[in-house]
């Protein structure tokens, strides 16, 4: 006697459009999952990021040709470059980088070894460029400490070249901090020490970089008198970083993007343009799976329609009514929904082998599982509330 | 409020200035119930009699809440049912109006006795025990596991008598309640609803084309 009201109103239901609107749903939701997924876990390949240097930014050089160079042509930016470089479309600010005009020698004192040094450069962005607390990124003329960020590739250098044959130890990136480092600055008739800390390592600007105040400060106090000369690197902030016209500008202008991370932003670019459309398809299937189950619930309930009145005639609610389908497809839903979440686990474990070997953190499957459970969630809202219209409909005869 | 509202009995059923909307452009209707004010009240019993074509379906259509394609009002205790919310409807379908239609409205796919509980889980009104005995007092206790769609079309109305007596109600609202059966068993369903009429004091408004229910009536309406 318990299930009356089911075994009434389970006439006409047809298991195969059910079966039919399960599979289509589950494949509209297994593609959505899996590719927002599938985005989640190999975006950080492609996110050359630094904590540093934020990743729209691109550090600019101009070629040096040969003969020209030879010639006394110094690969350096006009101020009239900079202006029509600030007046691109893409671009939403330009700095120069500023280089010492002075010596600088600096001095590694490691305990119980022979200090070893090298002379050096040092250039400087403006500050907004660097995303360093204020506090690390600042220098204090009374102090004497001078931070400094230098290329990660002066690391490797460091420590796959010569700590190794030199029999010095090897440093990581967090141990930089205690190394003691002493740098000599030398002026037009000056000779002073100060000390020096790493803040950190770029990969995305290859040089040795401090803080806009310093070096401000040291120009002044070292080279007093020296002419102010054209920058020959730029950064430039850009707001789509994949963008061709980037290319095409500097390629006509005869400029140097450092290193290849325009082609990383540009695969970032496509691959996010890609998944894009993935879903777009994913949730495409979905969509039309959700017709084809209201199209199929609307035949039924005209089907039933005759019975379903005479349940309300009794004085059945047209919830209670209703509630045998609805319950029905909310079961359905969410046995797709289970199985797309279970299918995209499965399909993460053919690339998972691929992810490891790229050396990525898991990104975890919450997102897109959220995702997941967001689109069913709206498709069943959308379905029940059809389907207590229409027999709320019948009411009226 | 709801609760409030459970528990109030219904007194009158007002029938005000009521035609069918396809009788309209009709001109030649004399009838006592159309485009007059008639007042049903509970613990009578009225019968409505009427030729065939003359609207006693749509009449009760009307009360039931199951058609609104008339013109005038119908008033419960002096509401106009037009504004009725379903939510109330559904309750006074289960409380408060117990309808026999014409057409009887049993599920052919389910047993008589599935039939019966059908309506049984929404008022609670009857024990099984009760139920088999009505079966046997109507002579279709055999029937009481049977396919309604396998059953005449006389065992069928009596089913319906059935499932009709199952709810508390201040009114019941036959239509041609006993059309199918012969003179004996139209006394003994006579007997079962008099009994339920008197018993719960409810008013009864039946209709008939000329097999009347054998019943003692306060009020006899032409239609």
């Amino acid at each position: 006697m318990k299930n009356l009201m089911w075994r009434l109103l389970r006439r006409n239901v047809s298991v195969g459009q059910m079966v039919g609107f399960a599979i289509a749903n589950l494949v509209g939701l297994t593609i959505v999952v899996l590719a927002i997924q599938f985005y989640s876990d190999v975006r950080p390949i492609f996110d050359d990021r630094d904590s540093f240097i934020r990743k729209d930014y691109l550090v600019i050089t101009r070629q040096v040709n040969g003969i020209g160079s030879l010639l006394g042509d110094v690969a350096q930016f006009e101020q009239e470059d900079i202006d029509d470089l600030a007046a691109q479309p893409w671009v939403n600010g330009v700095g120069v980088f500023t280089s010492s005009d002075y010596e600088v020698y600096a001095q590694v004192a490691l305990a119980g070894s022979s200090s070893f040094g090298t002379e050096l450069f040092f250039e400087s962005v403006p500050d907004n460029y660097i995303d360093v607390e204020h506090s690390r990124w600042s220098f204090d003329p009374e102090k004497g400490e001078v931070p400094v960020i230098v290329s990660k590739d002066y690391l490797s250098l460091y420590n796959f070249g010569f700590a190794p044959s030199q029999g010095l130890p090897q440093i990581s990136e967090a141990m930089v901090g205690m190394v003691p480092l002493q740098f000599t600055f030398s002026g037009e008739d000056c000779v002073e020490h100060m000390r020096g800390r790493i803040v950190g390592f770029s990969n995305r600007i290859n040089s040795i970089l401090v803080p806009q105040e310093f070096m401000e400060w040291s120009n002044a106090r070292y080279c007093p008198d020296a002419e102010p000369r054209n920058p020959s690197r730029l950064i430039v902030e850009v707001n789509t970083p994949g963008d061709t016209r980037i290319e095409e500008y500097m390629s006509r202008n005869g400029y140097d993007v450092s290193g290849d991370k325009m082609n990383s932003s540009k695969a970032t670019y496509f691959l996010t343009i890609i998944i894009g459309i993935v879903v777009f398809v994913g949730v495409i299937i979905s969509a039309l799976s959700f017709f084809v189950l209201t199209l199929s619930v609307y035949l039924l309930l005209q089907k039933n329609s005759r019975k379903m009145q005479t349940l309300m005639l009794l004085g059945y609610s047209p919830w209670r009514v209703s509630a045998p389908y609805i319950i029905m497809e909310c079961a359905i839903n969410a046995a797709v929904f289970v199985g797309a979440v279970v299918l995209m686990l499965v399909a993460r474990n053919y690339y998972a082998s691929m992810l490891e070997s790229f050396g990525i953190a898991d990104a975890g499957v919450a997102l897109s599982v959220a995702i997941g459970a967001t689109i069913i969630f709206v498709i069943t809202v959308f379905n029940a509330a059809s389907i207590y219209r229409k027999v709320r409909a019948l009411w009226w005869q | 409020m709801a609760l409030f509202r459970k528990r109030r009995k219904m007194d009158s059923i007002c029938v005000k200035n009521v035609l069918p909307e396809v009788f309209v452009s009709r001109t030649d209707i004399e009838s006592e119930v159309w485009r007059r004010e008639v007042t049903f009240s509970r613990g009578n019993v009225y019968l409505v009699s009427a030729d065939s074509g003359t609207g006693k379906s749509s009449l009760c259509s009307f009360i039931y809440g199951v058609r609104r394609d008339y013109s005038g009002d119908i008033l419960f205790d002096g509401e106009n049912i037009r504004n009725m919310s379903l939510s109330r409807w559904c309750d006074i379908r289960s409380r408060a109006i117990s309808y026999l239609p014409q057409d009887l409205c049993l599920f052919p796919e389910l047993t008589a006795a599935e039939n019966i509980f059908m309506k049984l889980r929404l008022t609670r009104y009857k024990t099984e025990a009760e139920v088999k005995r009505y079966f046997e007092i109507l002579g279709i206790a055999d029937k009481y596991d049977s396919l309604v769609g396998r059953m005449s079309i006389g065992q069928q109305q009596r089913v319906a008598i059935i499932r009709t007596l199952c709810q508390p109600c201040d009114f019941f609202l036959m239509d041609e309640p006993v059309s199918h059966l012969d003179a004996r068993n139209n006394d003994i369903a006579a007997r079962l609803i008099a009994d339920e009429v008197k018993r719960s004091g409810a008013g009864l408004i039946f209709t008939s084309v000329g097999n009347n229910l054998n019943i003692e009536q306060q009020e006899v309406l032409k239609l």
